[in-house]
């Protein structure tokens, strides 16, 4: 047991080492100067000073000892654009609010989506399944960025007076709606699908129809049994929904004008700046890799039958 | 079904992570209501984009620029069109001997910084040397390399206090700033007005460090103050009543957003969420410029094409490309701001406009084609196929696209090429990578003076992406650069151009219009809101209707 | 691989599939002939895959053969005929340059479909390669190969395909936007590929060949390859729609191809700025996405259901 534990401990560590290492070379070839914002060129002494400033002039191994460094002691560095900031402040300010961007989506998407695949799935074939299979099928096809824009137009431009929702910012719940619906409309048609696929099948159940033909009420069968089981696959699929959703609001944040860390990370990167780019992919990688591992401890722990596979 | 469900177990893990990473961190106080303008007092603006830095050493962009000229009192600002002529602003004289190469500020004695010390001399002196420093690493050191000492202190590797007191910025009294120039620098009083020369408070600064600038740390001298900073989300300003002249302000408070995106920033408008915003998508601009809210001002800068000589040798292929690009088309159709074809390099609005402009015979507004068609069939050995170059974004695009089908007329094949806009730079020098025969760039003035612009073209500017180099040219400019006298330089001037773009000139870039500021303003500011030439509001003028 | 429905790849939700897929035939011998007849015709019952495929279909032949037989040069400028409304002689009207967008929908489709395809097709390379090493040779390879997927499970493949984009600068060429599409989203291709290969070497046959001395590359090439085909099959319409929204997205942002040839997605993100005088603009694009998307996602089902019919017995 401890010997599992330290293992999957022990790989994760060279993991991240390479993650990190891919992620720093991948931006050491990325052409640009970060210290050019206009047409202005920057003077050789002033490139060279900057340079110092911020330990571009030493070796790449060594800026890399300095950066796992860093990283080991949550230390990010400092901004090279940004030159009041560090890339700790940026995280600090902006990630909390695509953190509350994504969970909210979420609760959106499970809210709405599961009664949607509950209602079509015990009417199958019927208007109702249809309506909602449109519904969601049009939530899951059409680009986030066409459903923003029009949302936008409609309940805050065109319909602004009856409705009263802001265009943009993130500021009190008015102005979270519309954003979060936009972000929220993917994931809610993908577990009404999920839903309405997984009841389907087990309402087809010998256990189901056990219960049935004792007697129990169809509507216990429903609670107790049948969306019992067919809400397992949906929990299951959130938790990596959830992670994107975190992460991938970038349009969604870039059209509302939020200030998140999506709509930040495509700026720093066209602004070449190497630091920030490179602490939020670390950051993004090291919770990914650092929460597969937990999971993958705690399976082994409840589970021997997954240890003796794997090791 | 061991495999699934083991992201059950990831919902709950990551978000555990996730909370625990950032519990502690989303404190950051709660975001106040936004609302516009509430008030007959209070307007609330559209900054843009996030400033990288409101400390004046360190910022460089016009987001910060407009803020700081707000919050900070400069020793002088910029007078009205067309002389911009330099007016007292916190120094209440000036004066210059020494042939020119001494400049000396007299500054008045009721500056107050919001702590309560008084705004010296001292603070000045501290403020640029403080930017010179290598320690600081400013981009804009450079704007000081006029003073004595100035450019040696900032490429100092060690030891370099000794050096930091041969910088030739002296308090002489808490009240009198005298500054040494390397040479007469006749614009040296209009550049004093940039922001980086603006004091910092020494206190302030050495209290908190890098984080002097956050709201909550920040101390300004300036008629408003800085009173909430929500990083790329707000900054809102009050009114400083402290402020020397704070009886003349109207304005009680001034919120700011940060909407980057143009079509996201004219919804916003048009929901009253602001009132006032720029960066107006060029297509959209048509519908907007029939609304009375539209409004736009001269800017003092210039959209051109570059052409490489090296790979373009022949100046008639130069001079038929130019003449080939229909501009008020591109105008009319493309950037749509009333930008106005330019006849030259210097931008209209340039102190001595009149007399540097050369009405280049090679950039007739509408371009002449028959014309251009003639020259080319006089070149030798034409360059049939070229690659242009611009940086990526949906207005150069389009004019890109434009201009490959005027030079297509000419029977040169053209070729796209774009780049994002930080590697664009590099990419072009200088010197430009040989793949550049043509490329799209912008210059936008930093002071008020023609130099500002000629100087480019320089052997050995940092700027001259064009490979262009004339000796006569770069004598000239040194000519004019010890000429103290406006007229007698602005003549110097006219002969620049004349080389760049006159009847004999060599045609390195090809103006295509002199730029113009856009903007949506809500009718009851639009009266007071104005911008000045280097796209800056100056707020306390402003009054709400 | 994590899923995302927008912005993101996402994979049909179907449960009994949120695991690996396994497909008719991994358990048995290949009866090449019949197994794929029967799986026509269990495609052919699926009537919702059928339209899919068949509007599918009518979206690639306008796609390829609207630009040969159109009268209008895609890229040529002529400001007079900007923004047109939509008439027969411009079906979807003109574009701010005066453009037919009816052609250039069509060319833009050629780019958005071809850079989808291409990006699933070198995600499944690279999944096939790794998860058939993995799976075939097992042992301590397998282990390590194995947990460096399981650390990278859930790695957002965006921020890799932005860096990778900036990397290799310029506006991207198609080549450049399939390889940031592919570069960190084979990991699912990849697992899904080893545990139809381990799945497989356990079955009689492979174990038959083995013991009577085929080679390792054979035993790999002709017996363990061919028979992960159909679970190929399937994730090649599974994985499309996320890479497609993917291309959509990049280009939306600014970092699309080349003008002057645009994908939907640069084109929508043009359309975008003038939404309020010529909705079309971002209208059309945005919903030949759309309606590719979903095509996809019905194709997949369908060929499911057909390349596995044990979960659709009733």
């Amino acid at each position: 047991m401890i010997r599992f534990i330290i293992g999957r401990i022990l790989w994760t560590i060279p993991v991240l080492l390479l993650v990190i290492l891919m992620t720093f070379l991948m931006m050491r070839h990325i052409q640009g100067n970060p210290f050019r914002h206009s047409e202005r060129a920057v003077s050789p002494e002033i490139q060279a000073n900057l340079e110092r400033k911020f330990n571009l002039d030493k070796p790449w191994y060594e800026q890399y000892f300095l950066y796992v460094k860093g990283v080991a002691t949550f230390d990010l560095g400092p901004s090279l654009v940004l030159r009041n900031q560090s890339v700790n402040d940026i995280v600090r300010e902006h990630f909390p609010k695509s953190l509350e961007l994504g969970f909210l989506a979420m609760l959106f998407a499970v809210v709405f989506g599961i009664p949607l695949g509950v209602i079509a799935a015990l009417r199958p074939n019927t208007v109702f399944d249809y309506g909602a299979m449109l519904f969601s099928n049009v939530g899951f096809a059409v680009p986030s960025f066409l459903i923003a824009t029009l949302l936008i137009y409609f309940f805050a431009l065109k319909w602004g007076d009856i409705f009263g929702l802001p265009t943009s910012g993130w500021t009190g719940w008015q102005s979270k709606i519309l954003p979060v619906i936009a972000l929220g409309l993917g994931p809610m048609a993908y577990f009404a699908r999920l839903v309405r696929g997984t009841m389907l099948e087990t309402l087809q159940q010998d256990y189901v129809r056990t219960a049935k033909a004792k007697g129990l009420s169809g509507r216990r069968v429903l609670m107790v049994h049948v969306l019992k089981n067919s809400l397992i696959p949906a929990v299951t699929a959130a938790g990596p929904l959830l992670g994107f959703l975190i992460t991938g609001s970038f349009i969604i944040e870039f059209i509302f004008a939020i200030p998140g860390i999506g709509k930040y990370y495509i700026t720093a990167v066209s602004a070449r700046d190497y630091s920030v780019v490179m602490g939020l992919t670390v950051l993004l990688s090291v919770i990914v890799i650092v929460a597969n591992m937990i999971v993958d401890i705690l399976y082994g722990v409840l589970d021997p039958r997954t240890r003796e596979v794997r090791t | 079904m061991s495999r699934p469900r083991k992201f059950g177990w990831g919902v709950g893990v990551t978000a555990l992570l996730l909370a625990l990473a950032f519990a502690a961190a989303s404190c950051g106080g709660s975001d106040s209501s936004s609302g516009s303008s509430g008030g007959g007092d209070t307007i609330t603006v559209n900054w843009g984009t996030e400033p990288p830095s409101l400390d004046p050493g360190l910022a460089t962009d016009t987001t910060s620029a407009n803020i700081l000229q707000n919050i900070m009192d400069p020793l002088v600002k910029l007078g009205p069109a067309p002389d911009l002529k330099p007016i007292p602003s916190l120094a209440e004289s000036w004066t210059e001997t020494d042939g020119g190469k001494t400049v000396t500020f007299k500054l008045r004695s009721d500056g107050k910084w919001t702590n309560g010390d008084p705004v010296t001399a001292n603070d000045f002196e501290y403020s640029w040397k403080r930017t010179i420093s290598p320690e600081l690493a400013a981009d804009y050191a450079y704007q000081f390399f006029g003073i004595v000492g100035a450019q040696e202190y900032n490429s100092c590797k060690s030891n370099c206090d000794a050096l930091k007191d041969k910088v030739g910025v002296k308090a002489t009294d808490a009240h009198t700033l005298q500054v040494k120039l390397t040479s007469p620098q006749p614009w040296f009083v209009q550049q004093v007005a940039h922001t980086s020369f603006l004091a910092v408070n020494k206190t302030a600064v050495e209290k908190f460090g890098d984080k002097w600038t956050e709201a909550k740390n920040i101390v300004t001298d300036g008629p408003f103050k800085l009173v909430n900073w929500q990083h790329d989300s707000r900054i809102d300003l009050v009114k400083n009543d402290a402020w020397r002249d704070a009886k003349d302000v109207s304005l009680k408070r001034v919120n700011g957003r940060m909407i980057s995106d143009g079509t996201t920033a004219v919804q916003a408008f048009e929901a009253n969420e602001v009132d006032v915003t720029a960066s107006l998508p060029p297509d959209d601009i048509p519908r907007l410029k029939e609304t009375p809210e539209y409004q736009n001002y001269d800017a003092l800068g210039t959209y051109y094409y570059g052409l490489n000589v090296k790979n373009i040798t022949d100046v008639k292929q130069r001079r038929a490309m130019a003449l080939a690009i229909d501009r008020q088309t591109i105008i009319d159709n493309i950037a749509q701001a009333d930008q106005e074809p330019s006849t030259g390099y210097t931008p209209k609005g340039m102190p001595g406009f009149d007399t540097i402009n050369p009405h280049s015979p090679w950039l007739p507004a509408s371009g002449d084609m028959d014309k251009a068609k003639q020259l080319m069939s006089q070149v030798d050995n034409p360059k049939k196929s070229i690659t242009l170059w611009y940086n990526e974004d949906p207005a150069h695009k389009q004019i890109a696209v434009a201009v490959q089908s005027m030079w297509k007329q000419l029977g040169i094949n053209v070729s796209l090429k774009a780049q994002e806009f930080a590697q664009y730079l590099e990419f072009l020098g200088p010197p430009p990578n040989k793949a550049v025969d043509a490329f799209r760039l912008g210059w936008i003035g930093d002071y008020v003076d023609a130099m500002n612009f000629l100087e480019q073209w320089t052997c050995k500017s940092g700027n001259n992406n064009t490979n262009y180099c004339d000796p006569s040219y770069d004598k000239l400019v040194d000519q004019a650069r010890q000429t103290p006298d406006n007229d007698a330089r602005y003549e110097i001037y006219a002969k620049l151009e004349d080389k760049l773009l006159g009847e004999n000139g060599a045609v390195p870039i090809i103006p295509i219009y002199w730029y113009t500021y856009v903007q949506l303003e809500k009718e009851s500011i639009k009266d007071t809101y104005n911008l000045n030439l280097l796209d800056q509001v100056d707020l306390t003028k402003v009054k709400v209707k | 691989m994590v899923v995302s429905p927008q912005d993101q790849r996402m994979r049909s939700p179907d449960p009994a599939h949120s695991g690996d897929i396994q497909v008719a035939g991994a358990g048995t011998p290949i009866r090449q002939s019949s197994l794929w007849r029967d799986a026509k015709r269990r495609y052919v019952r699926n009537k919702g895959a059928v339209v899919a495929g068949a509007i599918f279909l009518i979206i690639l032949a306008y796609c390829i053969i609207v630009p040969i037989v159109s009268p209008y040069d895609p890229d040529e400028v002529n400001f007079q005929d900007r923004f047109l409304p939509a008439s027969l002689a411009h079906p979807f009207g003109t574009d701010a340059f005066g453009r037919d967008l009816f052609t250039r929908v069509a060319l833009g489709g050629r780019i958005s479909i071809m850079i989808g395809f291409a990006a699933t097709f070198v995600i499944l390379v690279i999944g096939l390669t790794y998860g058939s090493i993995s799976g075939f040779v097992g042992g301590w390879l397998d282990n390590a190969m194995m947990r460096f997927l399981d650390a990278l499970y859930g790695l957002p493949y965006l921020p890799f395909a932005i860096i990778t984009l900036a990397i290799i600068g310029g506006t991207p060429t198609k080549w450049t936007m399939v390889l940031a599409l592919s570069i960190a989203s084979w990991f699912t291709a990849a697992r899904i590929v080893r545990g139809q290969i381990i799945t497989l070497k356990q079955n009689d046959y492979v174990r038959a060949a083995t013991a009577v001395g085929a080679r390792w590359y054979r035993v790999l090439a002709r017996h363990l390859v061919p028979n992960t085909l159909g679970v190929l099959i399937i994730a090649i319409f599974l994985e499309l729609p996320g890479v497609i929204l993917g291309e959509a997205f990049l280009s939306f942002i600014g970092l699309g191809i080349n003008p002057p040839a645009a994908s939907w997605g640069s084109m929508a993100q043009e359309g975008r700025d003038v939404y309020r005088t010529h909705p079309s603009l971002i209208l059309i694009p945005s919903l030949m996405i759309a309606t590719l998307v979903l095509c996809a996602n019905f194709i997949a089902d369908g060929l499911r259901d057909a390349l596995d019919p044990r979960t659709k017995e009733t």
